[in-house]
């Protein structure tokens, strides 16, 4: 049984040969594309269970191709570029990618990060709460169903994860290490900026005032602490 | 012509007599308003002098012909002496004030023409393009629109002269000829103009408030000093225009060039770590599953192509800071955030590291990420250059307005001959040529870095006692959170 399918999207011809031998040798089903359009046109057809997206490619490129891919899915995206700066980090999370990974790069670091995008934390851990409801705040953790401000609101699944880790250590300040590794996985706690991201985004659609929120707020130095209404 | 406008005058006058007189016999009052009008005219028509001289005929000849006793120039009853009087003084005062308005009538006439002359001048000035064209058309333009038959103009900016060519004719080059380049040189040091008008030579100097662009010269036929004050001005504001687009499109093409330089740079560092990708991906996707004889093999593959990596890295680094290039995102960041940013991009099973951080450091304003990257830089080295086991000690504190950040090692230090030399590209010491890994470039590329947040660094080094790297950037405001 196939561990996954994964869209590999690319123009170097040289990189898809690696990525099939190597992915397929692990399991993986593997499909190509070599551009950005190439692999929006490919993914109304089988929908792969992750995308690795090159983010410099010709046409319309990776960031505008994980915006298109997140815009209609919940497919995790790892975006894979030579640029390593915070900036190009922050603009491909922003885009919707999950997680960012840094050329030339070793196959166990990209697997590695490859299990941690596609594993779905389960839909209600045990001995957890099933709902959770604060002022305007309504989330159902069976369902991933969240409400805030009366409007249904639609979260990612990191997103989703993010916000349901620090709801269950409501009022505790969460580390930023222990966030990361809750979220995205036991190889993670060295990318404070993905929780910058992540925490934006969440707090945009969740908070009043995402500017000056009141449901995340921002422990300096320390990490994050959800704030039940009372 | 002036002639005939005085014989016409006379003439009007004695046409005028001559028929009240012979012709239809009116009386004197008649005479002499008809004469009034007649004088009216003549000055409106062709001014005062014509006038004064009808004036003084119609006086005569009214006294001669129409006064008591009529055949002399004598009168005889005293009110036709207050009759004359009251016709001399309003003859003369019609013909002054209608010349007076003849003459105002001229030189608004005058002054509506210059101005039309220069607003024609401004218009083709402003199409001359660059400041050097506009200088050297201006000649041309200057003799069109005010009708001179020679000109000539001073560019100081670029030291030129230029003259009205061969096209105005030998006149013209003989009449540019008469003015001399030292002569248009001390015009622009003038402070206004000078008109000759025995030899029809007028200079004015070309300025903006007190800077000098150069000045010109007007043969022949020069306009007034306060138009050639006028076209000095307009010249000097066409010119410092263009000169003012030129240095604009100049930025612009070198921002597009720089922008190139950028482009080429990143794609550079693309096309390098592309092929990269593939060695790296495929020899640890071997390395998994290696027989241990291969294992040496492909980790020495995997190795090296981690070094080329970096070494492609910091040729993209050195050559972005050589172009100036480097892109800094400046914001306050306090100094610990910079150490622990750095010493956390080490590699896991790099020596620990002593950190001394002074508390209530004031932010610096610097780009987190190149910072780090400084910091990083020096602590490799550090840990590289001196026996395993030994301290290494970053340390950050305040001196003055500055933020210092040290990285102290207990290395074999650095000879003093080497000191000033050791920041330079591909420079290594003399003790580490052989034997460690490195492309020369790590320190010269912290500088430029440090450099380029208008930062310094240097090193202070004991032989056999060990170096202390140092780099200093300004301090803002606010205190350290």
């Amino acid at each position: 049984m196939s561990a996954g399918k994964i869209l590999v999207v690319d123009d170097d011809p040289q990189i898809r040969r690696v990525m099939k031998a190597t992915l397929v040798g692990h399991g993986y089903e593997v499909t190509e594309a070599r551009t950005g359009e190439e692999a929006l046109e490919g993914l109304s057809g089988e929908m792969p269970n992750l995308v690795l997206l090159d983010m410099n490619m010709p046409g319309i490129g990776g960031l505008e191709t994980c915006r298109a891919i997140c815009a209609g899915s919940d497919i995790p995206v790892i975006i894979l570029s030579v640029r390593n700066t915070e900036k190009d980090k922050v603009a491909a999370l922003d885009a919707g990618a999950d997680d960012y990974v840094t050329k030339p790069f070793g196959i166990e670091e990209l697997l590695a990060r490859i299990r941690a995008a596609m594993r779905r934390s389960p839909s209600s851990p045990e001995g957890g709460p099933r709902a959770f409801a604060s002022g305007d705040l309504e989330i159902d953790f069976e369902t991933r169903h969240v409400r805030a401000q009366g409007r249904d609101v639609r979260l990612t699944p990191k997103e989703f994860d993010l916000l349901r880790y620090l709801v269950m250590h409501a009022g505790k300040p969460v580390p930023h290490r222990e966030l990361l590794q809750a979220v995205w996985g036991p190889d993670y706690g060295d990318e404070p900026e993905y929780l910058r991201v992540f925490v934006n985004q969440v707090r945009k659609k969740i908070e009043a005032n995402p500017s000056k929120p009141k449901y995340i707020v921002t422990e300096p130095w320390v990490g994050y602490r959800f704030v039940a209404d009372l | 012509m002036r002639v005939w406008r005085f014989a016409a005058a006379l003439l009007l006058v004695a046409a005028v007599l001559a028929v009240y007189r012979w012709v239809l016999a009116v009386n004197a009052v008649t005479a002499a308003l008809t004469l009034l009008l007649a004088i009216l005219a003549i000055s409106t028509l062709w001014g005062l002098a014509e006038a004064t001289v009808a004036s003084i005929a119609a006086v005569l000849g009214f006294n001669y012909f129409f006064l008591e006793p009529i055949g002399t120039l004598t009168i005889q009853d005293p009110q036709n002496i207050v009759a004359f009087v009251a016709f001399l003084i309003t003859a003369v005062t019609t013909s002054q004030l209608s010349a007076y308005a003849r003459r105002r009538t001229a030189e608004a006439e005058a002054g509506r023409l210059e101005m039309e002359r220069l607003h024609a001048l401004v218009q083709t000035m402003m199409l001359r393009g660059s400041a050097r064209n506009t200088a050297s058309e201006f000649v041309q333009d200057v003799m069109q629109a005010f009708g001179c038959s020679a000109a000539a103009f001073y560019y100081r900016p670029g030291g030129e002269v230029f003259r009205s060519g061969p096209e105005t004719g030998s006149v013209g080059r003989a009449a540019t000829d008469a003015v001399s380049d030292d002569a248009l040189r001390a015009a622009a040091e003038a402070l206004d103009v000078s008109v000759d008008r025995e030899r029809g030579i007028a200079l004015a100097p070309v300025r903006l408030g007190v800077r000098s662009l150069g000045s010109m010269a007007l043969i022949s036929a020069p306009p007034s000093e306060q138009t050639l004050r006028a076209i000095g001005n307009l010249a000097a504001i066409a010119i410092e225009r263009a000169r003012a687009f030129d240095e604009a499109s100049r930025s612009e093409s070198a921002r597009q060039s720089e922008a190139l330089k950028t482009a080429l740079l990143d794609s550079l560092a693309h096309d390098i770590k592309t092929p990269l990708t593939s060695i790296k991906a495929a020899v640890t996707s071997l390395l998994e599953a290696a027989q241990p004889s291969q294992r040496e093999l492909l980790t020495i593959i995997d190795e090296e192509a981690d070094r080329l990596n970096r070494l492609a890295a910091e040729v993209v680094a050195m050559a972005r800071i050589e172009a100036g290039k480097l892109h800094l995102e400046k914001r306050p960041v306090a100094a610990a955030e910079i150490v622990s940013n750095a010493l956390s991009a080490l590699p896991a099973d790099a020596r620990p590291v002593t950190v001394n951080v002074a508390p209530e450091l004031p932010l610096v304003d610097a780009d987190p990420e190149f910072a780090a990257q400084v910091v990083k830089q020096l602590v490799e080295n550090a840990l590289k250059y001196s026996p395993g086991g030994s301290p290494v000690v970053v340390s950050a504190e305040r001196r003055d307005a500055r933020i210092v950040i040290g990285v102290a090692d207990r290395g074999p230090g650095i000879e003093e001959n080497e000191r000033a030399r050791i920041f330079d590209k591909f420079f290594r010491g003399r003790l580490h040529r052989f034997d460690t890994k490195g492309t020369g470039m790590g320190l010269a590329i912290a500088k430029g870095i440090v450099e380029a947040h208008g930062g310094r660094i240097w090193v202070e080094s004991e032989p056999g006692q060990g170096s202390v790297f140092y780099f200093a950037l300004a301090a803002i405001g606010g205190r350290e959170n």
